[in-house]
């Protein structure tokens, strides 16, 4: 094993973890403010570390510290502890290692040598995340049991229930878009999703597989219980459902656990249905072959963004009467900004001088590919966000009838559908 | 009279799809998200320590005010105890004294309302025969770092001036 095979790891490793645990605090954040505007309130924006604010940020900072430092309390009235610590920890795990086997970038090519980039280099794909995403409800089912309590229990039965449901017509529906892609491998999906349709649409699983997709995506939605499938949490019927009884870091947990899962789920979602890490009209040798193009153009759109993004903060972060920190923190802001673009500009004017040789273009080829999956990741995310704002959550006979009654025969019909097109074009 | 007919909702194709009326509701929320976004000038809260609200209205019960003689500022109260005996929630403490100019036989030597007992059901204004306490001061919130703060005595409460905001007709 060389130097650059350890270094592609531990980037492809501390990737995964940052996208599914680093990013609670970010997404916490968005939820809160997120859901602020979309209801015409400002949501917390005022926990600041001198003066920056960094809209609110800092917040989801200090909930986790005041989580960690929190007395973590047993119930005396729980028997089995031993199974009431593992549950939360079952959660966050299992949504933790569902983002093992997503691809970031297409096979980077170091000294003729190929490397998968991802955390766990398999070609498990799609089983993998199946396997784990089942797996999390168990945290849930044993946090809701072991609790002893009504509400613990209610919300856990709730939730396997659901999950088992959900589960079958998510299955059905990765069946029609195994046919139409061939492989469970998700890098081999991804690329797939290459191409235009009459060289316009880019080809990806959406356009591919419409129904599938739908299905798959609600189904994703439910398997995270998140609203508008969050009965098993329910706070309105059964106060917290299976983590009633949990406290500071056990209860952390839980919820690290259901924003990983949203991560993991926005993920598959974005590399399943939305080309991946392709840019659209993109493909790796089109980057590859037209890098100092790509260059430029990033050399041209990034000071344009940052523009933007800095006056849109020269708008919107105001002085509130005597209190002018918000505007100390723009200045910082924008000093920073306009730093780190100008470092990045002059490195990548450096590459566009010098030029990159082969093994230079492949690895900058990697990074952009990654930038726009986590483009499209976050904007998945957000979605995820947005929908939990919009959406009721569903009754609990409703939400059978939709998994077995809806969603079932669809997927059905989907795979007899796919299967027959297949066959029939002998592709 | 004719009978209205209620049109009902979801029988319809198009309502049991269930996603057109989704991404309506999409619509909404993301038109609001970026309306917000754009501009926070457009949220409907106030940013409330900095900020502080002008709509409160002229029958807000505040923080309690004893009132003064315009002539030479001395309180209207002559310690009658109307106040603390109508008082629900036995607020008010009166010591009275005698008084020896010629405006009233009786003041209060000292006159505490303990707000944390307080109930603000202004019954004590109700009951001044000598309109010598009023809760118009507009004063919502109140703070302190222990219990004595929420004590008013008769300085403090005659520091307490008619709100600014309201009218004086």
């Amino acid at each position: 094993m060389n130097i650059e095979t350890i270094i592609i790891i531990i980037v492809n490793i501390s990737l995964a973890v940052f996208l599914a645990v680093g990013l609670t605090p970010v997404f916490v954040w968005w939820e809160r403010r997120v859901s602020g505007f979309m209801q015409d309130r400002s949501g917390p924006n005022r926990c600041n570390i001198g003066p920056l604010r960094l809209g609110g940020l800092i917040q989801s900072f200090a909930d986790m510290l005041k989580l960690v430092f929190k007395e973590d309390f047993t119930p005396a009235h729980i028997k089995y502890k031993f199974f009431f610590t593992l549950a939360p920890a079952i959660v966050f795990i299992c949504s933790f290692l569902t983002f093992a086997t997503i691809p970031f970038a297409d096979n980077l090519v170091i000294n003729g040598k190929e490397h998968m980039m991802q955390a766990i280099p398999n070609q498990l794909g799609i089983m993998w995340f199946l396997a784990f995403a089942g797996l999390s409800v168990y945290g849930i089912i044993l946090g809701g049991y072991s609790s002893a309590s009504k509400y613990g229990l209610l919300g856990s039965i709730r939730a396997s229930a659901q999950v088992i449901s959900y589960e079958a017509a998510m299955g059905l529906s990765i069946i029609s878009i195994l046919i139409s892609y061939g492989s469970i491998h998700l890098a081999d999906m991804v690329n797939a999703q290459t191409g235009t349709y009459l060289g316009v649409i880019p080809m990806w699983g959406i356009f591919i597989q419409p129904l599938a997709a739908i299905i798959f995506i609600v189904c994703a939605f439910a398997e995270t219980n998140r609203a508008p499938f969050d009965i098993a949490e329910g706070e309105s019927e059964i106060v917290a459902g299976y983590h009633t009884e949990y406290s500071a870091m056990r209860f952390g947990l839980f919820q690290v656990g259901e924003y990983s899962a949203m991560s993991a789920s926005s993920a598959i979602i974005v590399t399943l249905f939305f080309g991946g890490y392709h840019l659209p009209w993109l493909d790796t040798a089109t980057i590859q072959n037209n890098i100092n193009i790509v260059i430029i153009a990033l050399i041209v759109l990034l000071p344009i963004k940052v523009f933007v993004l800095t006056s849109w903060m020269k708008k919107n972060n105001k002085a509130i009467g005597e209190n002018v920190s918000r505007l100390k923190e723009t200045k910082i802001l924008t000093i920073a900004f306009w730093g780190i673009t100008v470092v990045i500009v002059s490195i990548l004017a450096l590459f566009l001088v010098t030029g990159l040789g082969t093994n230079g273009v492949n690895i900058a080829t990697a990074v952009i590919q990654i930038g726009t999956f986590l483009a499209k990741f976050f904007l998945m995310a957000f979605v995820y966000i947005w929908v939990r704002w919009t959406v009721l959550r569903f009754r609990y006979d409703q939400l059978q009838m939709l998994g077995w009654k809806v969603l079932l025969p669809l997927a059905l019909a989907n795979i007899v559908i796919t299967a027959i097109v297949v066959v029939v074009l002998g592709s | 009279m004719g009978i209205k007919v209620v049109q009902r909702h979801g029988k319809s194709f198009k309502d049991k799809l269930y996603l057109p009326a989704i991404a309506g509701g999409m619509k909404t929320t993301i038109t609001h998200f970026f309306k917000n976004l754009k501009d926070v000038d457009n949220l409907k809260t106030m940013h409330y320590p900095e900020v502080q609200p002008t709509d409160i209205t002229d029958r807000y019960r505040g923080v309690h005010r004893l009132t003064k003689w315009e002539d030479d500022n001395t309180e209207k109260c002559v310690a009658c105890y109307m106040c603390a005996t109508a008082c629900p929630a036995d607020c008010i403490f009166i010591e009275a004294q005698e008084r020896f100019d010629d405006k009233a036989e009786k003041r209060p030597k000292e006159f505490k309302i303990d707000l944390l007992e307080c109930v603000y059901c202004g019954y004590c204004v109700e009951a001044c025969p000598c309109d010598a306490i009023r809760m118009d001061t507009g004063i919502f919130s109140l703070t302190g770092t222990k219990r004595e703060d929420f004590v008013l005595d008769k300085k403090a409460l005659m520091a307490n001036e008619r709100s600014k905001d309201f009218s004086n007709d």
